[in-house]
């Protein structure tokens, strides 16, 4: 659930760029003849919609309706007093309180039938059922269209409030991992110190995710409970301000920082600065045993639809998918080094075609 | 306690084969995600942190689980290595393909709150209530080992909410309170806590995620905390005042306090969710108050505690829900006061053979700090 700082700052995100969003899909709409959009959030999805409207539901679910022109309408699974709540923190046209978001969903198209009659739905195989059944029912079945891919063709490259946001979202986070206790010996020690430090500074929400001892394993693990730290640790912060999420992976030497992280880092920089629009894998240049380490894993992650981060290229998934230049994304590397384990990861605005990516901080 | 709690996993997986022996389903599938976590945590011991996650589970436990991240598949390979994992980036066509390759089994979906659409629409669409019930009649009583989980987690709310005193001082944010409180769960092992809170007199209405709004003097502040231990969580509710309380404030507290008392000993077996939330507007009705107990005012008098935060039964005066013993609950007459604006107080409890017990032990009083 999200229980950090939740605020809408209009210098940080004027009600123009919000609406210039909106008005970039409504245009797609009408190229799509879509007579209205349905997008779903919960805090798990809630990517979306804080991006058409800086709205985030720090619990619960809501179903963001957007018609070819006008304001979005908000049904909100809230009561009806946490109305004046949500209208504080995001820009919205109505919002309605709706117990029942599928039905909510139906009654309201029902009243504002769509026209053309085509219902466009962001991530349509992923909506509840819960929510989805009743619109269903309703008669509507036969006009839901999925518009994943139409939504992503809109939501990169960032714009200039996304990335300040993500620059505050990676200094919060950095800040944080300097808070970690020098001689530390407990993960309890660490992520009670991370998540004093970034929710003190104004994070939204907090994930860390734990490898205590790298010496024995390199898995992120998200910890219950407590385990004592390694004289090698990593530790992999995802940190959302005002919706925006970056995630930022440090490794952490209790001794001197062994020589050869210094080139693994490098290598981090090497590498994110090749990656570019038209080249979305790392695998080409330090696959195999090329110097200094081995690659391991990797990911490319971006925010283009309702969860925060959704992979772009993995070392799993078989082939990219399409990027443009200026996105907003996450490079995490892990590098098999011949003294153990190395993982790094950083924010970075993607290069054009033939341009080097910059890493955000 | 007298009985000695057995490994909780273990002790759910053998209930779930049971009953989905019961019901003649071979395979449950059991969809989850952040979001609604706690039917996937109940059937395959698995918090997901990021995207969609879909567990197989027969009569041995889980079988398969796939997941969406590649770190939570590596996570879930770590933590449960006898698992067959499958890391997607299509996780939901992945568990189709899944549930085509079980051919001719007898297989059920569920819970009605995850599973997606596209799932739906497919061949197990028909037996989603019917999977989804069954695992909401596991979850609603829970086993000594829940029950230990569950007083563990009281306890750490109650220090918790010690925490949040300290933090609250004139001039702070709220999000600083949530700071320190999240700080403190962490260095105690605690991965996931629900806050939210509310500061001010007459102007506020309820609660909300931590804003920019600095505490003054004569503020009410109000809180709920909910730490998870072994993913279960309990729940508290207090009412704190920045300095001293004055005389309505006091006189407010007082009748969410009767309420508070009244709903708990209307907590037993055989009582219904309705009978304990009557018991508590009853209280509001007789202080001439009975408008603030409508939903135009205040949600629930209660709901269950478990693996979700908000679980069932929602108390309200028309659920029929009757309660059985080790059912687990907050009672809280959370509303707002006209004269003093929003106030909560409540204790987690859980339904024994006699009565209930209390397992918060934060003193029921209207704080004052400095």
């Amino acid at each position: 659930m999200r229980r950090g700082l939740i605020s809408w700052s209009r210098e940080e995100v004027p009600p123009q760029v919000l609406e210039s969003r909106v008005a970039r899909l409504q245009e797609k709409m009408r190229d799509a003849e879509l007579g209205v959009v349905l997008v779903y959030t919960s805090f798990a999805r809630p990517s979306a919609v804080a991006w058409l409207t800086h709205f985030v539901p720090y619990w619960n679910e809501a179903l963001l309706v957007v018609r070819p022109v006008g304001a979005p309408v908000l049904l909100a699974a809230f009561s009806k007093r946490v109305q004046d709540w949500i209208r504080s923190v995001s820009h919205l046209g109505e919002v309605r309180s709706a117990p029942d978001l599928g039905r909510a969903a139906a009654a309201f198209l029902k009243e504002h039938p769509p026209e053309p009659s085509r219902i466009g739905v962001l991530e349509l195989d992923a909506l509840p059922w819960a929510v989805a059944e009743p619109i269903v029912k309703a008669g509507y079945g036969a006009a839901l269209v999925d518009i994943t891919g139409l939504f992503a063709s809109i939501r990169q490259p960032a714009d200039d409030a996304e990335i300040g946001l993500a620059r505050r979202a990676a200094k919060i986070a950095t800040q944080a991992l300097k808070a970690i206790p020098t001689g530390a010996k407990r993960a309890s020690e660490l992520l009670s110190a991370l998540e004093g430090s970034a929710r003190l500074d104004g994070a939204e929400e907090v994930l860390p995710r734990l490898a205590p001892d790298l010496r024995a394993d390199a898995t992120l693990r998200r910890l219950e409970g407590d385990a004592p730290l390694g004289e090698r640790y990593a530790v992999e912060l995802s940190v959302a301000y005002k919706a925006t999420w970056v995630r930022i992976t440090r490794c952490v030497s209790v001794n001197a920082v062994p020589p050869s992280w210094r080139g693994a880092a490098d290598c981090f920089v090497e590498t994110a600065e090749r990656l570019n629009e038209a080249n979305l894998s790392v695998e080409p240049r330090v696959a195999g045993n090329a110097r200094p380490g081995k690659l391991a894993a990797w990911t490319l992650e971006t925010c283009r639809g309702s969860p925060p981060l959704s992979i772009v290229a993995a070392w799993e998934a078989p082939s990219p998918s399409a990027l443009p230049g200026g996105s907003l994304a996450c490079l995490s590397l892990q590098l098999d080094l011949d003294d153990g384990p190395w993982l790094g990861g950083e924010p970075l605005i993607l290069g054009g075609r033939g341009q080097p990516s910059r890493l955000l901080i | 306690m007298s009985e000695v709690p057995v490994n909780a996993p273990a002790e759910r997986r053998a209930r779930l084969a049971a009953a989905m022996a019961a019901e003649g389903i071979d395979i449950l599938v059991v969809a989850g995600n952040p979001w609604r976590s706690d039917y996937l945590r109940f059937a395959a011991d698995f918090t997901p942190t990021e995207g969609h996650a879909f567990a197989f589970i027969d009569g041995d436990g889980p079988s398969q689980i796939i997941v969406e991240h590649p770190a939570e598949a590596a996570r879930l390979r770590w933590e449960q290595p006898q698992l067959q994992v499958n890391g997607s980036c299509a996780p939901i066509e992945a568990a189709e393909t899944a549930i085509r390759a079980y051919g001719g089994r007898r297989l059920a979906l569920a819970p009605l709150a995850a599973v997606p659409y596209r799932l739906a629409k497919g061949p197990l669409g028909a037996g989603i209530a019917r999977g989804t019930a069954l695992l909401d009649r596991l979850m609603l009583r829970k086993s000594p080992a829940e029950i230990d989980a569950f007083r563990r987690a009281a306890a750490l709310a109650d220090d918790g909410y010690a925490v949040f005193c300290e933090a609250a001082r004139a001039g702070r944010p709220e999000y600083a309170l949530v700071a320190d409180v999240e700080a403190f769960f962490r260095s105690r092992g605690c991965p996931e806590n629900f806050q939210i809170l509310g500061s001010g007199g007459t102007e506020v209405r309820g609660m909300h995620p931590p804003s920019e709004r600095r505490l003054a003097r004569g503020d009410l502040v109000t809180t709920e905390l909910t730490p998870c231990v072994n993913g279960y969580y309990a729940q508290i509710c207090r009412t704190l005042v920045i300095g001293e309380a004055s005389e309505a404030q006091r006189r407010a507290f007082a009748v969410y306090d009767e309420a508070l008392e009244a709903g708990i000993a209307a907590v037993r077996p055989r009582a219904t969710a309705g009978e304990v939330a009557r018991a508590q507007n009853e209280v509001f009705r007789r202080h001439g108050l009975g408008d603030y107990v409508t939903s135009e005012y205040t949600r629930v008098r209660g709901h269950g505690l478990g693996l979700y935060v908000d679980g069932r039964p929602a108390v309200l005066e028309d659920v029929d829900l009757v309660f059985e013993p080790d059912m687990t609950l907050i009672v809280h007459p959370n509303t707002y006061h006209p004269e003093v604006g929003y106030v909560v107080h409540g204790d987690s409890v859980r339904v024994t053979p006699e009565g209930c017990e209390v397992l918060t032990r934060t003193a029921r009083r209207l704080f004052s700090v400095n």
